[in-house]
């Protein structure tokens, strides 16, 4: 079987929905041999190989041998670079301009894994702020908050992640995607409830402060709400998408929509700034730190 | 006075996860339940996310008997960094509001079941 992947999927509400489409067209299929061709693909944006990664996931579950073809040089150098083709029998080649978070999934357990991945691919970057600077700090502790939430609510099994920095844009933005495929936020907020609700909604109630399908003997419900709170500041942009529903801040404006059919996970993609000028001094960062309790 | 470094617990400068946090909740737990007064020492720490203080801080709200003037009294957050601080004011409203939601969430789903007199 041959399967032609279109050019210049974007990371945008469309693109997300003909990807998510087209799992849901394949996921079925079983002890099937399925070329990838690429010969259409002319630029990919290479933080989508987290989601290509989890596509890949959900093929090999039925059993399914993957192989690509037809890859044009320039869409082959980014993904041999952060890595995507090394398991396909491709060599790596070096990133010599620091740009690229290489593309690696991780075991919900490997917390270790993934401390050392962010170390060697962002905090160690020279595109990276410095680690004294508060904004490099505050992007780190967001991807970790980030993490932490697909551990701690997708119970999947893999988590894909894969980023890019794009420094000879204005605003300088690192790309950061993250990509589960385990329980959605839709069930999780549902059974929470117990009742069916919208995915787009599950999803802007889990980004609001105190809200949280966590219970038993351990408070939750900051995670999201810390990242949403630092994506306004940082006029970044960030995007989840789980089960039907598609979740966008960017520019002060939220949108919210359905897409047309379910993935079975949770896909956040986030925009940083890193040209930004802000202080992040939080305000009452001086205020007395005894008796807090 | 019982000094306890973070860094050293979890063995690493990086408190990023919920399991990180419950070890030290555990160690915490260990020293507040001899009513030993514990200096928790955050020094060498680089990043702190909420999940591992909602392991590590907030689950001590989980125990009636930690009241937040014992907590004043006993334990001691030391070297905290300075933009790190507005995290433990989220965590510990929040772990106050969760437990006391808990409770009364329990209590009244006893009295759902068992009636409340």
């Amino acid at each position: 079987m041959v399967i032609t992947i279109p050019n210049d999927i974007k990371s945008e509400f469309e693109g997300y929905d003909y990807i998510i489409t087209w799992i849901n067209k394949y996921k079925d299929v079983k002890n099937t041999e399925i070329i990838f061709d690429f010969s259409r693909v002319t630029f990919l944006e290479a933080n989508l190989c987290a989601l290509i990664g989890t596509i890949f996931e959900i093929i090999e579950t039925g059993k399914n041998k993957i192989s690509l073809q037809n890859i044009k040089p320039q869409v082959e150098i980014i993904l041999r670079k952060n890595e995507f083709l090394i398991p396909f029998g491709f060599s790596k080649i070096l990133d010599n301009n620091g740009t690229v978070l290489i593309y690696k999934k991780f075991t919900p357990n490997d917390d270790l894994g993934f401390n050392n991945y962010i170390t060697t691919q962002l905090l160690k970057k020279p595109q990276f702020p410095s680690h004294s600077d508060k904004l490099g700090k505050e992007i780190t502790r967001n991807i970790f908050e980030i993490y932490e939430n697909a551990r701690t609510h997708g119970q999947c099994d893999f988590i894909h992640t894969c980023g890019q920095f794009y420094p000879k844009k204005p605003d300088k933005p690192l790309h950061f995607t993250i990509v589960d495929k385990g329980v959605n936020i839709k069930q999780n907020v549902s059974a929470f409830f117990n009742i069916d609700l919208n995915a787009a909604d599950a999803i802007d109630w889990a980004m609001k402060k105190g809200n949280t399908t966590k219970t038993g003997d351990t408070s939750g419900g900051l995670g999201l709400a810390v990242i949403f709170e630092f994506i306004k500041l940082n006029k970044g942009k960030i995007q989840v998408i789980s089960s039907d529903g598609f979740y966008e801040y960017k520019n002060g404006n939220v949108t919210k929509k359905r897409l047309g059919s379910i993935f079975e996970g949770t896909i956040v993609n986030i925009k940083f700034n890193l040209n930004d000028l802000n202080h992040y001094s939080l305000g009452n960062e001086d205020e007395y730190f005894e008796n807090i309790f | 006075m019982k000094h306890l470094l973070i860094k050293d617990i979890i063995n690493s400068e990086l408190a990023v996860s919920t399991e990180n946090g419950e070890k030290v909740f555990e160690v915490v737990d260990f020293y507040l339940q001899k009513k030993e007064k514990v200096e928790l020492d955050f020094s060498g720490i680089t990043i702190m996310i909420t999940a591992f203080l909602n392991a590590a801080i907030g689950k001590l709200y989980g125990k009636k008997e930690y009241t937040p003037e014992f907590l004043n009294e006993y334990l001691k957050l030391e070297n905290v960094e300075k933009e790190d601080r507005s995290l433990f004011k989220d965590v510990i409203q929040r772990a106050k509001e969760y437990f006391a939601n808990k409770e009364d969430f329990e209590k009244n789903s006893n009295n759902a079941i068992y009636g409340d007199d």
